[in-house]
């Protein structure tokens, strides 16, 4: 058995070009961390809290894709929504951030309930592509109603005195609120496994995935449960918002620019692969951050400055995509047949 | 007298068939030369100055939509072959002070050899993956087109100066277009020669040429290979090579459509470029109508419509509760714009807006038939 797998995949020029791929990426790191140790450092750091909120985001996604079947683009607007949620209850109503922290998200999850019931009910079982465009008008919709209530300008909020400053690692530091962050999102995601690998709800949430008639056939009310489902993608969407607003800030380009991150994941991931996406995630967090310093470390040792390019973190995930992508057509964990 | 047969004497005169086999070329010229007049006229909207870009929209939704309706690709990355018309002939003007027209015809090569390249790579990709990859693929064009390779592009500034060729001059505060034959030609229609006639007349022929493969061979064997892809491969139709030349042509058109907004910007800027571009024209053309080929210019007419109209639209009077202050809300249009558009896709997809008229149309023709033939 095991050499068979094994034979499989080392047969066939894809599956080589994955192993130069990984290689490839593998002696880039290991430069990387040779030429600027501290820095190298550093950027691990930051990329996996990075990567932990992408994680989250794109898990949400994947969820309701997975499940629902339906592309849901309206998943950055609820995480834009999160952001402004939390400003909102802090800023304007004075309250503490740990209010927001737990009022935004189930605030999230209702208005998400409420557009699966509205809008996405009708579209289950059509065509993707038709899920995609109607989430896109409702995405639409939330940005322009962020536009009314909060204006275009960027906004920031104070978060409180125990989550600001750092706190020392051993090697580097990493900022209380990135730590928070990590630990929240890390929480989400042993939380959302247990509940649909270890609970009997979760059971019959993947029976009706793979067979919608026969689990209601069974007494299995499948709508109440894609509605849970969206729930919790909607909320984690906003408390992924809540957590990168207190960190960075917002504007409005928040919600476009994560939603096409949190596809980019999805599909490096693979589609159909729930805890695939919190791979790439992480994936795509760290190569973020560190192939910048990658391209720095390469400029140093040839010497050749045009290696050094600047702001190329804004396409990595599009380039770890494309790779991902051509030496594996379904991403790292996809299931064959699904949105093709 | 009944009604149709009091048509049939007012179009006696006229080859009915002649009017049917042309009606769509004559509805292109009918949009392209009415447009600005009905814009323009008070009792509409009274702002004639939108309708030029309205044009080279409605011809850049056209060209998307020989993918998106005619063959099902979808593409998050339009923006490439638009920015690509745009920068090319902004950089042939500005750098190299070259003719508008070799330029134009320059980026629609490069547009077409860039978008044969990127289809060529990611054509065997499924639908979701596909549209994510040429996004991929426009994010990446972005990124290049903004770190200003050689000093060409100009970053995020874009570029300004020297890209208005020396034929368009300027008249009583209008763009007019310099050159004694056109100004003959249009004269002998008792038409000022401006900038707009200009572009009208280019997107006539751009658009009839669209028509034109769409009705041949190349554009019905692309609607089997939308229609059925699996039927299309098992009677020996190369689905995979049809793709990419329909990409590649919907990419040169993009970029004649780019080359006309560069004219009419003034210049290049990096938003042609950016993913908001992609998602304009793929909302316009859905909320047209995708199955139909005036769907898209529907679509592109009231996305610019819808917001110069409501952006105007400042107090709302009804009979019983009186005048409502609405200029506040309607200035965020994009929400209604957007409602409008999930319960156009809620109820039909790929009809859209235009295929509501039309169906409400060939009803009212239908009934009226009916009222005919009962007489």
């Amino acid at each position: 058995m095991a050499t068979s797998t094994l034979r499989r995949l080392g047969a066939g020029s894809r599956s080589t070009s994955a192993v130069g791929v990984v290689i490839a990426s593998a002696l880039l790191f290991l430069l990387t961390f040779a030429v600027f140790p501290d820095l190298f450092v550093q950027n691990l750091i930051g990329g996996v809290a990075y990567g932990m909120v992408l994680a989250i985001i794109a898990l949400g996604l994947a969820l309701i894709l997975g499940l629902l079947g339906v592309v849901n683009f309206a998943h950055g607007g609820l995480f834009m929504l999160g952001a402004y949620g939390a400003y909102e209850i802090v800023v304007t109503q004075g309250l503490s951030f740990w209010v927001a922290l737990v009022v935004v998200p189930i605030a999230v999850g209702v208005l998400g309930v409420t557009m699966e019931v509205s809008v996405l009910r009708r579209l289950y079982g059509k065509n993707p592509v038709i899920g995609l465009l109607a989430t896109f008008g409702v995405f639409l919709m939330i940005e322009e109603a962020t536009r009314a209530r909060w204006g275009g300008t960027p906004l920031t909020f104070e978060i409180p005195t125990v989550l600001q400053g750092a706190i020392p690692l051993g090697v580097g530091q990493i900022a209380t609120i990135r730590l928070l962050t990590v630990v929240v999102a890390a929480f989400i995601i042993v939380g959302i496994y247990s509940l649909m690998y270890r609970t009997d709800f979760g059971l019959t949430i993947r029976a009706g995935l793979q067979d919608r008639e026969m689990a209601e056939f069974i007494g299995i009310n499948i709508p109440m449960r894609f509605t849970i489902v969206f729930f919790l993608g909607s909320a984690i969407a906003g408390l992924a918002g809540v957590l990168r607003g207190a960190e960075t800030g917002m504007d409005l380009s928040l919600g476009f620019e994560f939603v096409l991150l949190a596809f980019v994941i999805v599909i490096i991931g693979g589609v159909g692969s729930i805890f695939g996406s919190v791979v790439s995630g992480l994936l795509v967090g760290v190569s973020v951050f560190i192939l910048p310093v990658t391209a720095r470390a390469l400029a140093t040792v040839t010497g050749v400055d045009a290696l050094n390019v600047a702001g190329i973190g804004g396409v990595v995930p599009y380039i770890v995509m494309l790779v991902v992508l051509l030496v594996r057509p379904r991403g790292l964990f996809g299931e064959e047949g699904l949105l093709e | 007298m009944s009604y149709t047969a009091r048509l049939k004497r007012l179009t006696s005169d006229v080859d009915l068939d002649t009017v049917r086999e042309l009606k769509v070329p004559i509805g292109i010229a009918l949009v392209a030369f009415l447009l600005r007049p009905v814009l323009g006229s008070e009792l509409v909207l009274g702002t004639p100055h939108i309708a030029t870009t309205i044009l080279i929209w409605m011809l850049f939704a056209a060209a998307f939509n020989l993918l998106f309706g005619y063959v099902g690709l979808l593409s998050f990355g339009h923006a490439i072959f638009l920015g690509t018309g745009v920068y090319v002939t902004a950089i042939g003007l500005s750098e190299f002070g070259l003719p508008f027209s070799l330029m134009t015809v320059v980026a629609m090569v490069c547009s077409g050899a860039i978008a044969y390249g990127i289809c060529r790579i990611i054509v065997r990709y499924g639908e979701i993956y596909f549209a994510m990859l040429t996004l991929a693929f426009a994010m990446g064009v972005h990124f290049i087109v903004n770190s200003n390779p050689y000093g060409l592009t100009g970053g995020s500034d874009g570029l300004r100066s020297g890209t208005t060729p020396e034929w368009i001059g300027s008249f009583r505060g209008q763009r007019v277009i310099d050159v004694p034959w056109f100004a003959d030609l249009l004269g002998a229609f008792g038409l000022q020669p401006s900038y707009y006639y200009f572009v009208a007349v280019v997107f006539v022929v751009a658009m009839v040429l669209l028509w034109q493969l769409i009705r041949s061979p190349f554009g019905q064997t692309l609607v089997a290979i939308r229609d059925n892809a699996e039927l299309a491969r098992a009677m020996g139709i190369s689905v995979n090579r049809y793709k990419v030349w329909a990409f590649t042509i919907s990419g040169a058109f993009s970029a004649l459509a780019g080359a006309l907004l560069m004219l009419s910007n003034y210049g290049a800027a990096i938003e042609n470029f950016s993913p908001e571009t992609s998602a304009e024209v793929l909302l316009m053309t859905i909320f047209g109508g995708a199955n139909f080929f005036f769907g898209p210019l529907v679509g592109a007419f009231s996305w610019f419509g819808v917001q110069e109209f409501l952006q105007s639209f400042e107090v709302l009077g009804l009979p019983v509760v009186g005048a409502i202050e609405l200029s506040g809300v309607l200035g965020y249009w994009r929400f209604f714009f957007g409602f409008a558009f999930v319960v156009v896709i809620l109820l039909s997809p790929r009809n859209g807006v235009w295929g509501y008229v039309r169906n409400g149309v060939q009803n009212g023709i239908d009934a009226l038939r009916q009222r005919g033939s009962d007489d």
